[in-house]
């Protein structure tokens, strides 16, 4: 006797088609709610509004305190609380405006987005590249995140028809390695937070390419490039170019190293570092420094 | 190289990348040729797609070295220079390892006849696996072997006669040499052909227990712009290039020192 009165082979064939039809429409749903428009650029984005696309409030938060830190403005007590160490300079963002006053209150630096100010600037940030049509919303987020129900009733249900059928003595082979792809479906569905559109991560991945040298594989110097350079290596690279530039302000602020990026690795896959590339002084990798000067003499090269 | 004139450039570094990437009138770089290999990174793809010529300058070679230079190093060398489509390329005269042991610096070879040989024999098995030139840089040295028997001018021009090799020279060093000796550094200039010249470092250092040390990690002293205005006075070099290594500076900082070498030279800047 069938099990539930339908057919074993029924059974997994309407499976498949409710399988199929789950990630189908839910990749046409995604395509619709994450797309984005291609007339919209990255490249006229500030550092902090590309930080947000890449890795939401936190990076766009530490690529402002690198900016800050880079500009000279900003630093850490003892307590690990930030402290403002000069005036702000003229043209910062309004988040930079935040974090700096922020500072002035010896707030932690992970405590930055329980600040009012801040985060009422990130808010502003964030709506801005939401009505821009670079970010996603939280609603369009939460729409997306609803299908998991989908392949995780198809689970229940195959998890169901395989107890009946190990009662009713059926074969359950090919059912069992269904419900699997159901479940495979529904964790690849439970996908983690985004923060960009389609479009806006194409361009970002462009841009870091425009930006490589920013790469902390290619230690770049944060003084040539200055406070922008600074906030859009984090923008780009995450925050290990924040510990990259000032590792004891970056572990004092207790910035999180490891940050889930929207455009994939931090880069650290590069082909090129800067070792055995650096300096003509000398011939050896490491013992030029120290008092200054190349040992014998000088560099003489 | 020689008849093109190339103008002011800069050592192309890693950590500076992205600045040299966007200085709008340079025409060329110096990469150290030990760090290229057979993907380059893309600061450098992106100045050789713009057209910028970029030169591998070894470090490795040890050319002053009485054993023969090592044809792996050599080869290295000459991949660089083909794969970067350079006119030329550089290297010390100096040696750094002898016996096997590497010294980790730069150093000076005695000026003695004998000197001059094992240069001029290392010089021209690296030229037969060349089909560009080769420049030479002589380097700064805070000593003078004991049994020197050339003085530097006769040393250099002696070497560079026998082997038809152009002369990479850091002005520099010029100034550093004579500063720790207290001799007259215009006085090389009137000992070496200067016609040979490639092109010219030009690089800050500092003083330390009043001996100075050509470090590449300061602005480049006024002292120096003024010794490459002398140089230019009696012989305008092709090219000259900012040679920093560390300690970079703020970029408007590197765009001065540039703009004095282009002022100090004549030739036009290269950041506007």
């Amino acid at each position: 006797m069938d099990t539930w009165g339908i057919s074993g082979p029924t059974f997994l064939l309407w499976y498949v088609v409710a399988l199929v039809a789950v990630g189908v429409l839910a990749a046409a749903h995604r395509k619709v709610l994450f797309g984005g428009s291609r007339h919209t650029s990255v490249a006229a984005l500030g550092p902090q509004q590309v930080a947000y696309l890449n890795g939401g409030r936190r990076l766009a938060l530490y690529s402002s305190l690198a900016g800050l830190r880079g500009a000279g403005v900003l630093g850490t007590s003892p307590d690990k609380t930030l402290a403002q160490t000069q005036r702000l300079p003229a043209g910062v963002t309004p988040l930079d405006t935040a974090v700096w006053n922020a500072a002035g209150h010896r707030l932690r630096a992970r405590d930055l987005d329980k600040d009012q100010w801040v985060a009422s600037a990130l808010d502003q940030l964030q709506s801005g590249l939401e009505q821009s049509g670079h970010a996603v919303s939280p609603a369009q987020v939460k729409a997306a995140r609803l299908w998991v129900f989908a392949p995780v009733a198809l689970v229940v249900i195959g998890v169901a028809r395989l107890i009946a059928g190990e009662i009713n003595h059926k074969p359950t082979a090919f059912l069992f390695v269904l419900v699997f792809a159901a479940t495979a479906l529904a964790l690849t569905m439970r996908k983690k937070n985004r923060w960009a559109t389609e479009a806006a991560i194409k361009d970002m991945i462009k841009l870091r390419g425009q930006h490589s040298y920013l790469n902390p594989g290619q230690k770049p110097s944060y003084a040539t490039y200055g406070a922008t350079g600074a906030a859009m290596g984090v923008a780009l690279f995450g925050a290990a170019s924040l510990y990259d530039m000032d590792p004891s302000f970056a572990a004092e602020a207790e910035v999180q190293r490891q940050s889930v990026l929207g455009i994939g690795s931090s880069g650290s896959g590069s082909n090129f570092t800067s070792d055995n590339s650096g300096s003509s002084c000398s011939s050896g990798s490491s013992s030029c420094g120290g008092g200054g000067g190349c040992g014998g003499g000088g560099c003489g090269g | 190289m020689t008849p093109v004139e190339y103008g002011v450039g800069i050592g192309w570094r890693p950590e500076i990348a992205g600045y040299v990437e966007h200085l709008p009138g340079l025409r060329f770089v110096e990469v150290v040729a030990e760090s290229v290999h057979d993907v380059l990174p893309p600061g450098l793809e992106t100045l050789l797609s713009r057209g910028v010529t970029v030169v591998p300058h070894g470090i490795r070679l040890s050319l002053g070295g009485a054993e023969p230079v090592d044809p792996a190093r050599v080869e290295h060398l000459a991949a660089a220079a083909a794969l970067l489509g350079a006119p030329l390329v550089s290297e010390h005269i100096a040696f750094v390892r002898a016996g096997g042991v590497e010294a980790g610096h730069l150093l000076p070879v005695p000026r003695t006849r004998e000197s001059v040989d094992a240069v001029v024999a290392n010089v021209k098995r690296t030229q037969a696996a060349l089909d560009i030139p080769l420049a030479l840089e002589p380097i700064a040295a805070l000593f003078d072997w004991p049994d020197d028997d050339l003085d530097e001018g006769a040393f250099l021009t002696e070497i560079l006669n026998r082997t038809d090799a152009l002369l990479l020279l850091d002005v520099a060093n010029v100034y550093a040499n004579a500063l720790n000796r207290g001799t007259d550094p215009l006085a090389l200039f009137s000992r070496i052909p200067l016609e040979r010249i490639a092109y010219c470092h030009v690089a800050g250092g500092s003083l330390h227990d009043g001996v100075y040390h050509d470090t590449h990690t300061a602005a480049v002293p006024q002292e120096v712009l003024d010794l490459v205005a002398s140089l230019c006075s009696l012989h305008r070099p092709p090219a000259l290039m900012l040679e920093r290594d560390g300690d970079y500076p703020p970029a408007a900082e590197l765009t001065a020192e540039l703009d004095a070498i282009a002022a100090a030279s004549g030739y036009p800047a290269v950041t506007r």
